[in-house]
């Protein structure tokens, strides 16, 4: 299975992997909808980077109570079974799924091909 | 023509200041078809907005931010944001473009601009979260270095926020403040720190969680993509990752342009003591902008000095311009400069100014060539107005009005000179003369054709006119587009592709040609109301008397005859008169 990784060394923070991940899930570059973050920003005179995408943990899907959530290649979120209940995104170590009317929106990956990665500037997001 | 366009918010956000209101309008779309964006657009609405002959640090002068409508897009290198005023340093207008994330979250908080008007009556600053505007109170940070102030807003706030704020330099009405954000990242020149100051605005805090919806959105994506792939992330760009505008050092020594000792002559042999190289070796991190994509910012640490950068333009007016090769002091120099919230560049040539008068014996400055400890300790003095600093601070201009040594005050307008010696690239003297804001060097860059790429010859005013308009025009439509200025293999056949299938509305490759001229236009109309005209597009006296003395531009002066004939060439190309006035009939054509 192939997962997302991240070189921190190579980020230059610029989020064009949120504004590219909005685009094709959401439809607008709306970086706050986007299921990736990737951010950088100063903090007591040091370069901080936060790190938010999935890692295909699966802690998600162990933790859906109505089993809506599958992963094989990648993940699945069956928006007629899922219930909104947050359960998935509270145990998401990354913090990055999120509940917006009543529905879970987790990485799929871009369905084994992620946009992000294609459009990562400095190759600081991988799929391997 | 309809008043929206997709890859616009279609909204601007004006805030009184005075009565402490704000009020939302549609953006001007009959501006937006002829001036784009960012630049441009704003000095349209600076011309429409501004009374002639307002005080720039009085009430009645505006603060314009404006972004564009790939602002938030992932077009590569399109995240910087346009500030502008009528600026203190100079009287001109001024535009002034801001890295960092400022620009996107504006963006997403739903606008194409925000327009401050008036004044606080008490130190304050603006919250833009979204659509919630408040007016804060800042007397707890006034007085504050910008660093510090952007440090407690920070912990106050979170990083979802951007900040823009002030120095003392801002605050004491100083007309070589500049604006910070994201801590190294200036609206630079001209004192747009002051106008800032003179609204007793301390800071501007920004959130934005909106989006912007562009036409036909996946498939404009994945054409974005294939160009970022394509022309901006190439082997040509690499080096801006790998040592963003340090390469310049290099570029500029061998070229002969490298200034030494204010100005008086170029090169220095020992340059690799501070060069990319040895400052590579502190590095820390790397950060680009908002959308970015290449990536220039260095973070480094070295001693106790720590900025992202130092860039190009610091490390010559703090090193070689100053007699100074301390790859640390040059480094705290700049972490100083922008902690005060001074640009380096006019803040750095006025203390080189100074070493230079005092050792020339014209006037005690009590600063000479080399004091790197004393260079730093002035620029506090400088932003504190105190001491010696209260002259400095005037700048090269006026301050060699009163002392004397206007023959080697680098400047025109009342701008100081960027790094790159005109007598090395003579269309560089003209590029500067001609600027809208003074001497500026993102306005037409010279040095890739005379210098770099060596496709023009540097010591001749021949054709150099032409030269100068070829590289304004482009630089006008770019930086409109908000198109950071290191995306160098930009055509005006990508930027009308990129506009076009953003906005779904038509923009042709020969338009991105006259909007480049319109906007050239739009900024000397808007200095010819304020009674600028050819008198006032100037030359330092040293660099039409005085040779070189070392290097390969050795031996080379530009006469006055040939500085004054390319000036002309200008004008003919733009079609104004012999005193660089634009004819009536002109202006109308371009409102």
């Amino acid at each position: 299975m192939k997962r997302l990784k991240f070189a921190k060394e190579k980020c230059i923070g610029c989020q064009l992997c949120a504004q590219v991940c909005s685009a094709m899930k959401e439809g607008e570059y709306i970086p706050s909808k986007a299921r990736i973050a990737i951010e950088t920003c100063y903090d007591n005179g040091n370069l901080k980077y936060m790190d938010h995408f999935c890692i295909l943990c699966g802690m998600c899907a162990k933790a859906c109570p109505v089993e809506a959530i599958s992963i094989g290649e990648y993940i699945q979120v069956d928006e007629e079974k899922c219930i909104g209940c947050g359960a998935c995104a509270e145990k998401c170590p990354k913090h990055v799924v999120q509940i917006r009317d009543e529905i879970a929106y987790i990485c799929d990956t871009c369905k084994g091909d992620p946009t992000c990665v294609k459009t990562c500037p400095q190759n600081a997001l991988t799929f391997e | 023509m309809t008043n929206t366009m997709l890859g616009y918010q279609n909204k601007v956000l004006r805030i009184d200041l005075t009565k402490k209101g704000a009020t939302f309008e549609p953006l001007r779309m009959d501006f937006a078809r002829k001036y784009v964006g960012s630049k441009g657009l704003a000095i349209r609405y600076m011309y429409e907005e501004l009374e002639p002959g307002i005080d720039p640090l009085g009430p009645e002068n505006k603060l314009f931010l404006t972004t564009g409508p790939l602002t938030g897009t992932p077009v590569p290198c399109s995240g910087k944001l346009s500030v502008a005023a009528k600026s203190p340093a100079t009287g001109t207008m001024n535009d002034c473009s801001i890295g960092g994330h400022v620009g996107i979250r504006l963006k997403f908080a739903g606008y194409d601009m925000a327009i401050f008007e008036g004044k606080l009556k008490e130190p304050g600053y603006v919250l833009i979260d979204n659509d919630r505007i408040r007016f804060m109170d800042a007397t707890d940070l006034w007085g504050l270095g910008s660093h510090e102030t952007e440090s407690i807003l920070a912990k106050k706030y979170g990083p979802e926020y951007s900040i823009m704020s002030i120095g003392p330099a801002g605050e004491n009405l100083c007309v070589m403040s500049c604006i910070n954000s994201d801590y190294y990242r200036q609206a630079g020149r001209g004192g747009i720190g002051a106008v800032m100051g003179s609204k007793n605005m301390k800071a501007i805090v920004i959130r934005g969680t909106g989006g912007v919806k562009v036409n036909d959105i996946v498939n404009t994506t994945n054409r974005i993509i294939e160009i970022l792939r394509e022309d901006v992330v190439t082997e040509d760009n690499d080096f801006i990752f790998h040592d963003g505008t340090t390469a310049f050092l290099e570029a500029c020594n061998d070229g002969g342009i490298l200034p030494w000792k204010n100005f008086s002559d170029t090169t220095d042999e020992k340059w690799t003591e501070y060069n990319g190289e040895v400052l590579k070796q502190y590095r820390e991190g790397k950060r680009g902008c908002g959308s970015c994509g290449l990536g220039c910012g260095n973070f480094l640490k070295i001693g106790d000095a720590i900025c992202e950068g130092p860039e190009y333009e610091s490390i010559s007016v703090a090193g070689p311009n100053a007699g100074i090769r301390d790859p640390e002091k040059i480094v705290k120099f700049n972490q100083v400069a922008d902690d005060m919230g001074l640009d380096t560049i006019s803040a750095g040539d006025t203390i080189i100014w100074a070493m230079e008068m005092t050792e020339k014996g014209i006037h005690d400055f009590g600063i000479k060539f080399g004091e790197a400890d004393k260079m730093i300790e002035y620029l506090k003095l400088m932003a504190k107005n105190e001491g010696v600093g209260k002259d400095l601070a005037l700048g090269t201009k006026r301050a060699s009005e009163k002392y004397g040594g206007t023959e080697f005050a680098m400047q025109v307008k009342g701008l100081e000179y960027p790094q790159y010696e005109p007598r090395g690239s003579w269309a560089m003297s003209v590029s500067y003369a001609v600027s809208d804001r003074g001497a500026c060097h993102m306005r037409s860059y010279a040095p890739n054709a005379e210098v770099f790429e060596a496709s023009a010859p540097p010591y001749t005013g021949e054709n150099k006119g032409q030269l100068v308009y070829d590289l304004a025009e482009f630089n006008a439509i770019k930086f409109s587009l908000c198109i950071c200025d290191f995306w160098g293999t930009i055509t005006y056949d990508i930027m009308a592709e990129l506009l076009t299938r953003v906005t779904g509305v038509e923009w042709t490759t020969e338009q991105m040609a006259e909007i480049g001229r319109r906007v050239i236009n739009i900024g000397r109309a808007f200095n010819q109301r304020e009674g600028f005209d050819r008198k006032h597009d100037t030359v330092p006296k040293r660099v039409v008397t005085e040779a070189l003395k070392s290097g390969p531009a050795k031996g080379q002066v530009i006469p006055q005859e040939v500085f004054d004939d390319m000036l002309t060439q200008y004008y003919n190309v733009m079609g104004w008169d012999e005193n660089g006035l634009m004819p009536e009939e002109l202006i109308a054509s371009i409102l």
